[in-house]
């Protein structure tokens, strides 16, 4: 027996059937009369292929991948909801799923009534419902609405009252699978703060989340699943940086399809060589069009798959053939790290004439990123100077 | 990245995930949800009273309704032999156990479908929907019985006091009734047209089973090997005579039944084992 709160996954393995699953009559006698015939199944797809992770009590493990990679069938796995189809598995402890649970709820009953209905779903006795009601409620916002038919609830109080009655759980182990980007901001925070509340109690946590930055600031483990397979494991920022490298290279793929202009060549940098943090920045880019064109020019700046850090933009005339453009950033915001550059060019009407799409990355020198504390907080993407005086009064 | 090449293109055999299965840990963690099966209980009466105008009315309907088309329809002129009993009491006693059955397996047997998006998202034991199902069944037949002490007090009769008996035959058909849901449930995952051919069934069910007429149909010969096959007709029968005639129950029929319910049971139980393990996947 493990210890409590830690989890022993080794080479798990998952399959499900490769043709359509429907499961029908028709369906079960022509794979019946295959397997009598000796032309076996129509084969299976695996889903995970040895996949391992050993989590120990207090411990973070963020799992990134693709969509369809995998992650959240592992998750279901550890949830004991999925059965593996091999390997080894021990959970020990009281597990909390932290998923969408508005499908538990029944429309015809209230909001109270629901709350009881979803935390014995989740495994909590009547006793610790009642106990904890008022707090529930208070956390999913639904004060006045609690007596109300949940049929009249908005999608965001359903998943709001669902994610609540899972929030008060008090599990050894936290799966956590992308739920974070329910209702709106505040709520959002909310909810991370719970989470990291939890953490500090010592919860052992798993996380699934394409929010790299979250699952770098939450984490301290990682697993990168590709096509179920485990690409890289390890500690987090190893693990997510191999990963934001597979993912920009995958991007370049894209690059030229759709759109009527093409980027001919980019160059990223300063005078001196590699940008640095608070130095200048030049890009340079070259654009290709077959007719003169009035369009708006956009270039931004990620770390990763993640959302734009900062975006700039100006009205662009286009003549036939090469343009070039020149953009120069004065003083860098950004802190020591690898960062891709985004172009996209559009029309008055928005339409597309170049998709917006990452064109190359490049790397940053520069201090270090101060780390926040060990908590759900996003690692600040930006590197502001300042100037510090502590005086005693 | 050299791990990606390591990985073998099927697991080795001993790696083969084996679930351990055991009787006694099994019903104890369904005991540790009976606290959960109480809720879902709960949330389809609520849910049903708050829709329905007549309440409790629509539980008592069905077995009135059959009730009264087997008496003007089928009994017309005394055709059944009832053993001096009024016949809508007698059919009424028949039909309270058949409507539970029925009850029981049309609806338990698609509580694994109707509560799908639950099936991959929160770990229970998975029989707590089809035995919800079945308590529903249960508490909408003590709903109907005092149709049967008003019926009792319009013929002028009472119950005998042989009526103790009942308690074991509850128990078997109980028993069958539990196996019969367990199938069900766990094979309609699988073939979901299940859910259109079980009407059909339980109709056929229906007059198979001594419910709108007495036992005494069957020949002699064949009494046993009938109450093995189908345990509701020793189980109805022997209601009556415990509740109607104060006669003892044709024991040698009941163990019959009892013999094939618990083995229905037991086939049952595995067969939702062996299947519980696909639920999430297909559901």
């Amino acid at each position: 027996m493990l210890p409590r709160g830690s989890i022993g996954a080794a080479h798990i393995w998952k399959r499900f059937r490769a043709d359509p699953t429907r499961n029908y009559l028709r369906d079960q006698l022509a794979r019946w009369r295959d397997l009598v015939r000796g032309n076996g199944h129509r084969g299976w797809r695996w889903a995970l292929r040895d996949v391992s992770l050993t989590v120990e009590p207090g411990g973070a493990v963020g799992i990134v991948g693709t969509n369809g990679s995998g992650k959240s069938t592992f998750l279901k796995i550890l949830n004991r909801v999925m059965y593996p189809y091999a390997g080894r598995l021990e959970v020990s402890g009281r597990v909390a799923a932290l998923i969408e649970i508005g499908a538990g709820l029944h429309p015809e009953l209230t909001g109270g009534e629901n709350i009881y209905l979803t935390g014995s779903l989740l495994g909590l006795r009547r006793q610790e419902i009642a106990a904890r009601f008022d707090e529930i409620v208070a956390f999913a916002e639904l004060d006045p609405a609690i007596e109300r038919q949940v049929k009249f609830y908005s999608s965001g109080m359903k998943m709001r009252l669902g994610f609540a009655v899972a929030a008060s759980l008090q599990p050894d182990i936290l799966l956590v699978d992308e739920v974070l980007a329910v209702g709106d901001a505040a709520f959002q925070q909310k909810s991370f703060n719970r989470m990291r509340a939890m953490l500090s109690e010592g919860v052992t946590l798993v996380f699934v989340s394409h929010d790299l930055a979250s699952v770098e600031a939450t984490c301290t483990h990682g697993i990168w699943l590709e096509n179920g397979v485990v690409a890289a494991g390890g500690a987090v920022d190893e693990v997510l940086a191999a990963y934001r490298r597979s993912i920009e290279e995958t991007a370049h793929a894209y690059v030229g399809t759709g759109g009527v202009l093409r980027v001919a060549r980019v160059a990223v940098g300063s005078d001196h060589g590699t940008a640095a943090s608070h130095e200048e920045l030049r890009v340079a880019t070259v654009i290709e069009s077959p007719h003169a064109l009035t369009s708006v020019f956009y270039l931004g700046v990620s770390e990763g798959p993640a959302t734009p850090i900062f975006v700039l933009q100006r009205d662009l005339h286009l003549t036939a053939g090469a343009t070039e453009v020149r953009c120069l950033i004065r003083r860098l915001p950004l802190p020591r790290g690898r960062f891709y550059l985004w172009l996209g060019i559009f029309d008055k009407a928005g339409h597309d004439l170049l998709p917006w799409h990452p064109v190359t990355h490049f790397d940053v020198a520069g201090p270090d990123l101060d780390r926040p504390p060990r908590g759900v907080v996003r690692l600040a993407p930006v590197h502001v100077e300042a100037a510090w005086e502590v005086d005693a009064e | 990245m050299d791990h990606l090449t390591a990985v073998p293109a099927q697991p080795p055999v001993h790696l083969r995930y084996h679930r351990r299965l055991h009787l006694g840990e099994a019903i104890r963690e369904l005991w540790t949800a009976r606290e959960l099966i109480r809720t879902l209980v709960e949330r389809e009466l609520r849910a049903r009273y708050k829709q329905a105008v007549l309440g409790t009315a629509w539980t008592i309907i069905p077995p009135l309704t059959l009730m009264l088309v087997f008496t003007f329809f089928l009994h017309r002129g005394g055709r059944i032999d009832t053993g001096g009993i009024p016949y809508p009491l007698f059919a009424y006693v028949g039909l309270l156990p058949w409507t539970f059955f029925s009850a029981s397996v049309s609806r338990g047997g698609q509580s694994l479908l109707q509560n799908a998006a639950l099936l991959n998202k929160v770990y229970c034991p998975r029989e707590v929907y089809p035995i919800s199902s079945i308590v529903i069944a249960g508490v909408d037949t003590l709903v109907a019985l005092p149709i049967l002490a008003i019926m009792f007090a319009i013929f002028r009769t009472a119950p005998q006091p042989s009526t103790l008996l009942a308690l074991p035959l509850l128990a078997v058909q109980l028993a069958f009734t539990f196996g019969v849901t367990l199938i069900v449930s766990s094979v309609s995952v699988y073939l979901r047209d299940l859910r259109h051919a079980l009407p059909i069934l339980l109709q056929l069910g229906l007059f198979a089973t001594p419910v709108a007429y007495g036992s005494e149909v069957v020949p002699a010969a064949l009494r046993l090997p009938y109450a093995f096959i189908n345990p509701l007709a020793p189980v109805i029968d022997g209601y009556r005579r415990v509740v109607l005639l104060g006669q003892p129950p044709a024991w040698d029929a009941v163990l019959a039944g009892t013999l094939s319910s618990l083995l229905l049971l037991a086939l049952g139980s595995i067969l939702f084992k062996r299947l519980e393990t696909g639920f999430a996947d297909v559901a």
